[in-house]
């Protein structure tokens, strides 16, 4: 599986070809008479949603909403540039990473958005599906290709799938979104099981990969962890045995009920074992030589991506520790915020996007840019986005990370919570979305100043939050340790606990609802008591989800409804 | 439509909505029958004729350069309607994160076509 690509492709990504460009610049044109089509009236707003929501723009609460694709969250530098320069020319100067690894715009004016996506087109980006009932954003591993723990790089598998999938004619108009992920090391760090498939990769005996494949999983309304349908699907089948599994879903998903259009449903409704053999069947009726993907063509892919040409320093390591211990708030961020890196003397950071009171996810332009910068000087220009709503420097050098690290602390970026209590994933919730019920960012801005005390977040240790300010659960609320869930009652904001969620591996959970929702105020308190039970309650060593786990929710429960 | 939208009690009093189609911006319906982007310039309309007002109005959307049209039950006070559910409230006002994004907000440097 060796390859030696040009060193003038982007690290990272796939490199578009003219191909690829002209088909962008196509879809620009095309969107361009839809929007002047619209406006003319040619068009109907009736008509013309379908036809924005293709291209990424929704109408939300105030205003039109960009979603600018991030394939499996890798961007180069001058990408990132480019999206600095929307925010900052085209929007109120900052975007939002979303948890599909994506970007979004939230002041964008419809009579720009071809002028934007032209800008797009330009860098190699586009909005393509990233809306509508389609194959959406395929998400990876941030730590692609870079983690010590990794077996093999998934991208280039996301790459084809992307690909295969970017408006494949058959799966334009499923029953409802469908949403892939990727990983290539057996830590599960894309939620695999929540996903409507979710493929983890690993080498086969011949050298090859294999995939696991999960499906049938999601959060929204009904939570559902996904079922294993193969343990050991070859790479020549991935394309034929995913197009067979949508199939079988496009054929017998619920187009009548919104509620239970997803795949999970299906699944479900048909039993794990006949939903398998449908698949099986449909397998074993297709055309297998047109849906074979051949290991030439894998290496084609593999080709058009650029991979960093690692040069440590001997003195790295040494370097790292001495800086480590001349300063203990660099030290801390090391110890939260870098992943260990397969190549010796080097390490992936994870910026944290989650400064003590702010709002998850946004990032200025200025940030942006710094970003941007950074990639180019210390991480091959590439960076990624996860769907922690962070950002990763992949490879950058061990003897480089106090410069880093400096810089992102200049320019509110060094924040050393990853993990952490702090390291809140929340959805734009009720200040932006039409379909929210409550607001997410001011309880998540309320929790992250409660807990802002680094002594104290080291000390409750790793605990996933996650809000989400509606049950479609954006925010992934299921999937957290504590879930926050917006709802609405009678016309004002509420909030409901969840406990015990889990997104990753073997032990992934469904977080379970606590009691009656609260006011936000009343929420933020009864979390801290929670933190307060965690802590009185452990064991030496015990993480806050072993602790739930080992004592039940009642503990909890009374701790968060006592008397104030 | 979010069924939300078209929730009102059958007493009380509501003010008339939409987004303009060009750059998405909410408007509502003012006395002189203009688009305003300030809810305090909003008429009221009791909630027993809104529906035949929006009526009126949705059917002139496409000239108006309007889109999703509805009625918003408000209550009166001092400075002027207020809504009466926490998601019309923060619609009128501007997202409560970004307290310097009010309605009337303009940007330092307008985009290229703004």
């Amino acid at each position: 599986m060796s390859h030696a690509p040009s060193a003038a492709l982007p690290v990272g990504h796939y490199s578009y070809d003219a191909v690829d460009r002209t088909f962008l610049k196509q879809r620009v044109a095309q969107f361009q008479d839809q929007v002047e089509r619209r406006l003319s009236g040619a068009l109907t707003e009736e008509e013309f949603k379908p036809l924005r929501l293709m291209n990424g723009l929704y109408l939300q609460l105030h205003a039109y909403m960009l979603r600018v694709a991030i394939p499996y969250g890798v961007l180069d530098a001058a990408q990132m540039r480019t999206l600095a320069h929307i925010a900052r020319t085209y929007d109120r100067d900052y975007g939002h990473f979303t948890t599909r690894q994506n970007i979004q715009f939230n002041w964008i004016r419809l009579e720009d958005t071809p002028e934007i996506l032209n800008v797009l087109a330009d860098a190699d980006m586009h909005a393509i599906q990233t809306s509508g009932n389609c194959i959406r954003n395929v998400t990876a591993d941030q730590f692609a290709g870079a983690a010590a723990d990794e077996v093999l790089d998934p991208r280039v598998y996301a790459e084809i799938l992307r690909q295969w999938s970017t408006l494949h004619p058959e799966f334009t108009f499923l029953p409802r979104k469908f949403k892939i992920a990727i990983s290539g090391s057996q830590q599960d760090r894309v939620a695999a099981r929540f996903h409507d498939i979710g493929l983890i990769a690993r080498e086969g005996d011949n050298g090859r990969p294999v995939f696991e494949v999960f499906v049938g999983g999601g959060l929204g309304r009904t939570p559902i962890i996904g079922v294993r349908l193969r343990d050991d699907l070859p790479e020549e089948d991935l394309i034929a045995y995913l197009e067979a599994i949508l199939r079988v879903y496009n054929a017998h998903g619920r187009r009548d009920n919104i509620y239970k259009a997803r795949i999970k449903i299906l699944v479900q409704a048909l039993g794990a074992e006949e939903f398998l053999s449908q698949v099986n069947a449909e397998f074993s009726a297709m055309d297998r030589a047109r849906y074979r993907l051949p290991e030439a063509t894998v290496e084609a892919i593999r080709a058009r991506f650029g991979a960093p040409d690692f040069a440590p320093a001997g003195d790295a390591a040494e370097k790292l520790v001495a800086q480590r211990k001349s300063d203990h708030a660099f030290d801390a961020w090391v110890r939260t915020n870098t992943h260990a890196h397969k190549q010796p003397g080097y390490a992936s950071v994870t910026v944290s996007c989650k400064p003590a009171g702010g709002i998850p996810g946004d990032v200025t332009s200025a940030q942006m840019d710094l970003l941007a910068d950074l990639a180019d000087r210390y991480s091959f220009g590439e960076l990624r986005i996860t769907h922690l709503q962070n950002v990763v420097l992949g490879h950058v050098r061990q003897d480089a990370l106090y410069d880093v690290w400096q810089a992102l602390e200049k320019n509110g970026l060094g924040e050393a919570n990853i993990g952490f209590i702090t390291d809140i994933v929340a959805c734009p919730g009720l200040d932006y979305c039409a379909l929210a019920n409550a607001r997410s960012i001011p309880i998540a801005q309320k929790l992250s100043s409660r807990f802002a005390n680094a002594d104290l977040q080291r000390e409750i240790g790793p605990l996933r939050l996650n809000i989400s300010g509606c049950i479609n659960a954006c925010g992934h609320h299921h999937a957290g340790h504590i879930g926050i869930l917006g709802v609405d009652k009678r016309g004002e904001e509420a909030f409901q606990i969840t406990l015990g969620g889990s997104a990753g591996g073997a032990d992934a959970s469904v977080g379970q609802i606590l009691g009656s929702a609260m006011s936000e105020d009343e929420t933020v308190d009864a979390i801290a008591r929670i933190i307060d039970t965690y802590l009185s309650r452990r064991t030496a060593g015990e993480r806050f989800i072993e602790t739930c786990r080992r004592l039940g929710t009642a503990p909890f429960k009374d701790a968060a409804y006592a008397p104030a | 439509m979010d069924r939300r939208n078209s929730r009102r009690d059958a007493e009380g009093n509501s003010v008339i909505t939409a987004n303009r189609l060009l750059d998405g911006r909410i408007v509502w319906l003012a006395p002189n029958g203009q688009w305003k982007t300030l809810i305090q310039d909003a008429k009221l309309y009791p909630n027993s004729t809104v529906e035949e007002a929006l009526k009126v109005r949705t059917a002139h959307a496409q000239e108006n350069g309007l889109v999703g049209i509805y009625g918003v039950q408000v209550t009166q006070t001092a400075s002027g309607p207020l809504p009466v559910t926490s998601r019309e409230r923060i619609r009128a006002a501007g997202p409560t994160v970004h307290p310097d994004f009010t309605p009337d907000w303009h940007a330092p440097h307008p985009a290229p076509h703004a």
